[in-house]
């Protein structure tokens, strides 16, 4: 940018130097070429700077909204917050993961003691190795010896979106199902 | 102009006054003599808060001045404009060019004035029944020197209040000794609601440059909804020593049967099974079961997360758990049981058990208008153990507790089960805030339901009630439960 400056710095002053001095001007005289030139510099320059409004947005302040009434939380859009960050197939995350895997896990344990009337510890067995229902997407969500489906492992990469999201819904999917058939 | 609330929604009346000079020393003489009345503008005329009307500023606080970006790139396009003459050699361009230049002169000069304005609010009615109308008016007048020639008000409705007619805003311009009126209407709801200040956003003529500043004109309503009763409230056999209508398992006087015993001398003639003693020929006493009354404690939980609904425009759980609690109290009153109020909150509410129509009354006032238990969270910290103890050592021996608990979180079934185990008998009561949409929102309901059956389990009693109302799910869950 420096060049640029120098040119600049040169180029105002030989223009004040013209403005006072009528020889100089003369000396100078703009061909049509450099008349030209000018005007595409003050037309590429000028549209450089217009262009800085483009990304810029205007600064205006926010009164909110106080006609509204201040809304209430919705249980769950809290979890549903973690679910979305987890959802992305881009690495890390890992301990939100296993929090939330842990929450599914104490819920589904307490579904499968109820309906298959057993014990949490025989529940958790089934629930930790799969046994605990059909669905192999929803298994794979706590075994962590078998893989997801293929087709889901597929689908998961088509739209962009992890492997874990899909044994989560599953895994919910068939905890509501236990539930309601225990109900 | 983006402006997007338009030019003045609201201009004052003097506005189309073209004798400025006079119109401001009337507006001025107005405002020292209220009861002269005259031309006086009606909102301001039949408040009562006009007769404070002076002309002294009400006290403001500058928050920010920003430029607003409204004119950058104008200095571009002006530039682009005089080369583009320049290289097809047209002069006109180059004279329109020169106009953009006198525009970014324009957005240079100026500056957002700060504002002097004297503002009144008042509202139709200070203490309204809920669902009530409450018309707000808003008179702003400018009592400075300078012009305000871009004024945006905003003002600070109260969080637990909706407006429900009108926009709680105005934009305008303010000429020195001129006024701006705005009025809206807000649908009262339970508690004591204070208004904040209100937010006004000024600019220079050219809109480059804004300032904001909050005007502090103190205003609050209080709403207090009359008790209704919620029908016959069932309540656990811990009772007290006064006699009232709690079934016991005690033997001794009462209506209902409860046990035969060997006949002791003194017993009364009217107790002996006398058909027993025709069979038999053994004399015998007929036990009855005992009444007595209750200490209860209705312990309402008001933590930041219970305010929680399965819409964020709802009424939150907490609405939904004093309105229960004020049910209750009310039924349990008028049953001779002595009822007291507490609030899981951060904030310490505690009214202790009593009956009497005074106890009533501030019954009634607790629980509309205590700050534990207002429409919003207070946004302070919540302290388990220090809560409990306290609520421990204030609870009377013999209290048995209704705990009204969206059941949320674990924090409130745990408390539950650790009042049950200091001796005092625990009915949870529990709004449903649950919905079933979203996997996060599936999961919530499953651990919800999760928690009301390990209270049921540990022997606590535990009624949910979601749309149908809080008496219907009483009644039902009652010819459920034993004693």
């Amino acid at each position: 940018m420096r060049p640029l400056a120098v040119i600049g710095v040169l180029a105002v002053a030989v223009g004040l130097l013209a403005a006072l001095d009528r020889g100089i001007a003369s000396a100078i005289s703009p061909t049509s070429a450099v008349v030209t030139l000018i005007g595409v510099l003050g037309v590429v320059q000028g549209v450089r700077y217009a262009n800085a409004r483009r990304d810029r947005r205007r600064l205006l302040t926010d009164p909110g909204e106080p006609e509204r009434r201040a809304p209430a939380a919705v249980p769950g859009s809290d979890l549903d917050e973690r679910i979305a960050r987890v959802a992305s197939p881009a690495p890390g995350g890992y301990r939100d993961r296993r929090d939330l895997r842990d929450r599914v896990r104490e819920v589904a344990v307490d579904a499968v003691a109820r309906d298959r009337n057993c014990s949490p510890e025989a529940a958790a067995t089934a629930v930790d190795d799969g046994t605990w229902t059909d669905d192999p997407v929803a298994a794979a969500f706590f075994d962590t010896r078998s893989d997801y489906p293929l087709r889901v492992r597929l689908s998961a990469g088509v739209r962009g979106r992890s492997n874990y999201w899909y044994g989560l819904r599953a895994a919910i999917d068939e905890i509501e199902r236990i539930q309601g058939g225990a109900a | 102009m983006s402006d997007p609330s338009g030019a003045a929604v609201a201009s004052e009346p003097e506005d189309s006054d073209s004798a400025g000079g006079e119109a401001r020393s009337a507006r001025r003489e107005e405002a020292a003599d209220s009861t002269a009345g005259g031309e006086a503008d009606a909102a301001a005329a039949d408040s009562a808060s006009a007769a404070e009307s002076t002309n002294t500023p009400t006290d403001r606080e500058r928050r920010r001045e920003v430029a607003t970006d409204r004119w950058l790139g104008i200095a571009g396009a002006a530039l682009a404009l005089v080369g583009l003459g320049v290289l097809v050699r047209q002069s006109p361009l180059v004279l329109a060019g020169a106009v953009g230049v006198g525009y970014a002169v324009y957005a240079r000069a100026g500056d957002a004035p700060t504002p002097a304005l004297a503002v009144i609010r008042s509202v139709s009615d200070e203490a309204p029944a809920p669902g009530d109308e409450v018309h707000v008016t808003v008179r702003a007048e400018n009592v400075g020197e300078t012009a305000l020639p871009d004024l945006r008000l905003v003002d600070g409705v109260p969080p637990g209040l909706a407006v429900v007619d009108g926009p709680a805003r105005v934009a305008t311009a303010l000429r020195p000794g001129a006024a701006v009126t705005f009025e809206y209407t807000v649908r009262a709801a339970r508690g004591d609601h204070e208004w904040e200040p209100l937010t006004a956003i000024t600019r220079d003529a050219a809109g480059a440059r804004e300032r904001s500043t909050t005007l502090d004109a103190p205003t609050a309503i209080a709403c207090t909804p009359e008790l209704a009763a919620g029908g016959n409230l069932p309540l656990r056999g811990l009772t007290t020593v006064h006699h009232g209508r709690v079934p016991t398992d005690v033997g001794g006087a009462g209506v209902e049967f409860h046990a035969t015993r060997e006949y002791r001398r003194g017993d009364p003639l009217k107790r002996i099974d006398w058909n027993r003693r025709a069979r038999t020929g053994e004399l015998s006493t007929v036990e009855l079961r005992e009444e007595r009354a209750a200490t209860v404690v209705l312990l309402v939980d008001a933590r930041e997360s219970a305010y929680a609904a399965a819409d964020p425009d709802a009424e939150t759980a907490v609405e939904a758990s004093v309105a229960a609690a004020g049910q209750a109290f009310s039924a349990l009153l008028d049953g001779g049981d002595r009822v007291g109020i507490a609030a899981l909150s951060p904030l310490d509410c505690w009214l202790p058990p009593g009956s009497g129509t005074v106890h009533a009354a501030r019954g009634r006032e607790t629980l509309a208008t205590d700050p534990a238990l207002a429409p919003t969270p207070s946004g302070e910290r919540f302290y388990r153990s220090l809560w409990l103890r306290r609520f421990r050592r204030r609870l009377p021996a013999d209290a048995q507790v209704l705990f009204f608990t969206p059941l949320v979180d674990d924090t409130a079934a745990t408390l539950a089960r650790r009042i049950d185990a200091h001796g005092h008998l625990v009915t949870v009561l529990s709004p449903d805030p649950t919905t079933a949409e979203t996997a996060g929102q599936r999961l919530t309901t499953f651990e919800r339901r999760g928690r009301l059956r390990s209270l049921r389990s540990a022997g606590i009693r535990a009624l949910e009630w979601g749309d149908d109302s809080f008496p219907v799910a009483v009644a039902a869950a009652t010819r459920r439960w034993s004693r």
